[in-house]
């Protein structure tokens, strides 16, 4: 079984959450895996891959609250991929679900009830179509109650666990099954995305990042990173998604490498609020090596070519960049 | 009435193989209906579709239990305990595999006692159309062994694709693979000798109480999803050549299943139990030492 | 004990106290926030040892106490009307972990048009969720249900939540006289919550609320919740036998009132039916035989109870304080249900009454008493009728004409 350096179970009690130091390459990576193959997720997840590795970072003293989405089915009965312990809430409320255990654990805790040996981190794990609409509400109130939780958020760009259609996190001419790219309306999806760190960030967190399943050196060293805070911990991975976006399951991480590389995903973190890039190309590549690979995006290349929208994708993302003046 | 039920795993295309065959019939003048069952909509997992196909009015609905023929559009899902495809299957009824397998070697390796058919649907897919999705095929088969016609096969195809793809060459070249398929198999005669089912009745009981401890539906086991056997998805396995592999430890850190291991010489390898074929790690070994090669799944492979 | 002069706010906040709750997530809504109101003031005071935290919505509040109470906290929690619709979905899926968190819905009248005063739309519509559902008149049944609300959910072979129904204004906000018990006399009668079923802790992960494919697998969980609240009828008369042991009041799925003896029986529930035994005292001086039937534990629905009740009157009215739109009185087809196959059962006449918080006079008591006996009389149940007056449909023209309906 896929078990290599898995921790010795102990009888329980004493299971021992790795100590982990930042890492400096891919072979720093802890062996341990904590979520184990056979779910039921695409060949390819992009998110899947982004859920390992911050799964490695969390250790396994941990519950995942997790809302309504494509990883509601991690967990079919009787099977479970995890280790650890886990909640299935709905779509509109996994931070609420978090609150009540992470105050729940306290206050068993304060009583004397629970051995504080047997206190867990508590992790939300929500979609785009959560994190971005549904579930705003809740997890502004989280954040504003300074919850000491996670919040991994899988954003692959659209409602997937239903088919892909649009979401809140749905990029500007994007074809989805509520978006198809017609006669009317060629270049698909005519909305922005939102930019949800910045509406996250509004609430100064103390810890806030966008991660890349790509990039799991990055990754891992901002879970350890973000350890020392006590409060909302909050982490947006851009996950490839080979049906929702029209990709050979192997292209996953080279879709999320290009993301990176031509400006589209921006590596950052937050601490209270100040932003920091993580990770900066050195060159940027052009956005459109990164649409004209992807299904979701081919109406823009053909059967006519959609000059003016592609032009816009490649200036907001100029855009931005000159905004955090990294646009060498 | 023949009843038809279609087996295969999400984006392989079941659920389009038995609209190709409901319009088909629909065209040829058959009352019909078709009807998808799926759990959720995954890649790779098990998807059931069913059609109806009759000279009255059907008065049916819903999954078929007692098929008169089934397409196995995934060979692997015979083995999967869950799934069960040919699970109902009328005495006399045929079962098409899509297989490189014999007939009498698929029957005698899957223990099915009805009508046994072969073709490696799989095989005729990745030549005519570049990709293993199998929905016009697989309609295409089933097409013939009911006996409908050439004429209303391909405008089924035309009809159904027309909804999905814009692509006027990839749509032709499907109706071509599904007239192909259609020619591919010599039918073998219905005959069904009762109408039972294999199946044995089963009896409504009355459940007893359990308390919340057993019957909240929560899972106290732990780590346990590697029983569900997620190798049985590939249509191509990832394939190692050691003599180039540096121990980089990439491939290791780009699998989204956990499913490349390290043995203790640092080498890594494959969990074939699990591995779902994604290929991630050919595409991502910066040394070439991983290629991809066709699955052709038999008991031998699954399981090591 | 002492006995203090409480509203049913109040009253229920005290059971909240007394059963020593650990956990509140609220979320405030007229006319239940005078309950959290005071909860909040009890913990900030210090006399409490509770966690309260005011959440974003109702369906969050759900979602955190149901959450809590699958840690294996005592949760406690209070909505009313639109809140408990907007945290809807919860209820079917906090009631299907199994945690039994005992929940107050102050009774209020269902937009549109929005309403601030009582009728059972709100609370009825929860009936199918999983929660059991027990409805108070008094203010002291208020406090006496909430203590034995937990003991009931929080029984092994029940593992359900519960709701508590008060009406809005004429119970929440109405000081009557409650005796309120001593809390080494409550922890007596209610121990610790210490699930065996639902934690989270290092040592033991377990996976709560995993997903099914297929209609068996989803058909065994629900039906096992079903004979979990099947079951609740002989615990619950297990804690109403103790309850009164401790606590010297006396409880049970249903309440009669003149019962005996009785040929017409009204069946109400909630804080209304103090009204229909007024009326059933001036039936009785005018010589005719009635009696009133409150039930008071709808889910589980007690058809045992109520059939051994009124199978053999002669007439029974379902006065119903909601309204099935399409369909008519929601408890009108539940006890109809109940009595179809017996070999004895009364003509069943419908009333829909009090929506929205519309009184029931003394006059509309006796039309409805006069209906039941002609009922008899002429042997028709006729069809049912919204008890509505002349009056009050000169008032309703009045308005109209204000609104410039012509």
């Amino acid at each position: 079984m896929a078990g290599n350096g898995e921790i010795k179970e102990d009888g329980g009690k004493g299971v021992k959450d790795m100590v982990m130091e930042r890492i400096k390459s891919i072979k720093d990576i802890p062996p341990e895996e904590n979520m184990l193959p056979g779910t039921p997720a695409c060949a390819g997840c992009g998110g899947l891959l982004a859920l390992r590795h911050c799964m490695k970072a969390l250790g396994r003293k941990i519950v995942i609250v997790n809302a309504a989405g494509c990883f509601t089915l991690l967990t079919i009965y009787p099977y479970t991929p995890f280790k650890n312990s886990w909640l299935y809430t709905a779509m509109a409320c996994a931070p609420a679900g978090a609150q009540g255990i992470r105050d729940a654990l306290d206050i068993l805790i304060k009583k004397g009830r629970l051995d504080p040996e047997e206190d867990l981190k508590v992790v939300v794990l929500t979609g785009d179509g959560s994190a971005y609409d549904m579930s705003l509400s809740s997890t502004s109130g989280a954040i504003n109650r300074n919850l000491d939780f996670y919040y991994i958020c899988y954003d692959n760009e659209s409602y997937g666990n239903t088919g892909v259609q649009w979401s809140g996190a749905t990029p500007f001419a994007s074809k989805t099954g509520t978006t198809p790219p017609g006669r009317i309306c060629p270049i698909g999806s005519e909305l922005a995305k939102k930019d949800l760190f910045a509406i996250w960030n509004s609430h100064k967190p103390p810890y806030l990042a966008t991660i890349s399943p790509a990039h799991p050196v990055d990754l891992i060293n901002k879970f350890k990173k973000a350890e020392q805070y006590k409060g909302p911990k909050l982490f947006i991975a851009l996950s490839p998604c080979p049906p929702g976006w029209g990709i050979d399951s192997s292209y996953t991480v080279k879709l999320a490498k290009l993301a990176v590389d031509t400006g589209v995903w921006a590596l950052k973190e937050a601490v209270f609020g100040v932003v920091t890039h993580t990770v900066v190309p050195k060159r940027f590549k052009q956005v459109e090596e990164y649409l004209q690979v992807q299904g979701r995006f081919a109406h823009l290349f053909k059967p006519v070519r959609q000059e003016a929208a592609l032009n816009k994708i490649q200036e907001e993302v100029n855009e931005y960049w000159n905004r955090h003046k990294l646009l060498l | 009435m023949y009843r038809l039920r279609f087996h295969g795993r999400g984006g392989q295309g079941a659920r389009v193989a038995s609209k190709v065959l409901g319009t088909a019939a629909f065209l040829d003048g058959y009352y019909a209906q078709d009807f998808p069952l799926y759990g959720a909509e995954r890649r790779g997992a098990p998807v059931a579709a069913s059609t109806r196909i009759s000279e009255d009015p059907i008065m049916e609905r819903g999954v078929i239990s007692a098929p008169d023929i089934v397409i196995v559009m995934d060979e692997t899902l015979l083995q999967d305990p869950l799934t069960m495809p040919v699970s109902g299957i009328k005495q006399g009824g045929i079962v098409l595999i899509n297989t490189a397998h014999s007939p009498e070697e698929a029957k005698v390796e899957y223990k099915i006692t009805a009508q046994v058919l072969t073709l490696d649907i799989t095989k005729i897919g990745l030549d005519m159309l570049g990709t293993p999705i199998l929905s016009t095929l697989a309609g295409g088969v089933a097409a013939r062994i009911v006996g409908l016609s050439e004429d209303s096969l391909r405008d089924a195809v035309k009809k159904i694709l027309s909804e999905i793809i814009t692509d006027k060459r990839l749509l032709d070249k499907n109706v071509a693979a599904a007239l192909y398929c259609f020619n591919a198999i010599t039918p073998a005669k219905i005959e069904l000798k009762t109408t039972d089912t294999i199946k044995k009745k089963s009896t409504v009981i009355s459940v007893p109480f359990e308390p919340a401890t057993v019957s909240s539906p929560a899972i106290n086991a732990t780590g346990n999803t590697p029983l569900r056997m997620t190798g049985n998805w590939r249509v191509f396995r990832p394939d190692w050549n050691y003599d180039s592999c540096t121990r980089c430890m990439i491939c290791v850190a780009r699998c989204p299943d956990g499913c490349i291991l390290v043995n203790e010489d640092g080498y890594p390898y494959t969990d074939y139990d699990n591995c779902k074929g994604c290929l991630i790690c050919v595409e991502e070994c910066p040394t070439n030492s991983l290629g991809k090669v066709r699955e052709v799944h038999t008991k031998k492979v699954i399981g090591k | 004990m002492r006995k203090e002069m409480l509203t049913g706010n109040a009253a229920a906040a005290w059971g909240v106290r007394l059963a020593e709750v650990d956990y509140i997530p609220v979320y405030p809504i007229t006319p239940q926030t005078e309950i959290i109101e005071t909860l909040a003031k009890w913990i900030s005071d210090g006399v409490m040892d509770s966690r309260y935290v005011t959440m974003d919505s109702e369906h969050s509040m759900l979602t955190a106490a149901g959450s809590a109470s699958a840690t294996g906290a005592r949760a406690f929690t209070a909505t009313s009307s639109q809140g408990l619709l907007y945290g809807f979905e919860m209820l079917y899926a906090v009631a299907g972990w199994r945690v039994p968190l005992v929940m107050v819905n102050v009774s209020r009248g269902l937009s549109s048009p929005i309403t601030l005063e009582p009728d059972h739309n709100d609370v009825l519509a929860a009936r199918d969720t999983g929660f059991l559902q027990i409805h108070c008149e008094t203010c002291q049944e208020v406090l006496d249900s909430i203590l034995m609300a937990y003991r009931l959910a929080e029984d092994e072979r029940v593992l359900l939540p519960i709701i508590v129904n008060l009406d809005g204004f004429y119970l929440s906000f109405t000081r009557e006289p409650v005796a309120v018990p001593d809390v080494e006399q409550v922890r007596n009668f209610l121990p610790l919550y210490q699930p065996k079923h639902a934690f989270f802790k290092a040592s033991q992960p377990m996976a709560q609320s995993a997903a099914v494919l297929g209609g068996s697998s989803y058909s065994y969980f629900k039906y096992q919740m079903h004979m979990a609240s099947q079951n609740a009828l002989a615990v619950y008369k297990e804690v109403c036998d103790e309850f009164e042991t401790g606590f010297g009041r006396n409880y049970d799925t249903i309440e009669g009132y003149m019962l005996d003896g009785a040929e017409y029986v009204l069946i109400m529930t909630n804080s209304f039916s103090t009204l229909g035994k007024a009326a059933v005292n001036n039936a009785r001086e005018r010589g005719i035989k009635a009696g009133l039937l409150r039930l008071r534990l709808v889910r589980p629905f007690p058809v045992a109870d109520l059939k051994a009740a009124i199978s053999r009157k002669k007439a029974v009215a379902v006065i119903d304080q909601n309204i099935s739109i399409g369909k008519g009185g929601i408890l009108h087809s539940e006890i109809a249900s109940c009595l179809y196959n017996e070999k004895h059962r009364p003509l069943l006449l419908s009333f829909i009454a009090g929506l929205g918080g519309k009184n029931i006079s003394p006059d509309e008591f006796e039309f409805i008493i006069n209906k039941i006996v002609t009922g008899v009389d002429t042997e028709d149940a006729g069809t049912a009728q919204l008890i509505y007056t002349d009056k009050e449909w000169q008032e309703m023209g009045r308005l109209k004409r204000m609104a410039g309906k012509g």
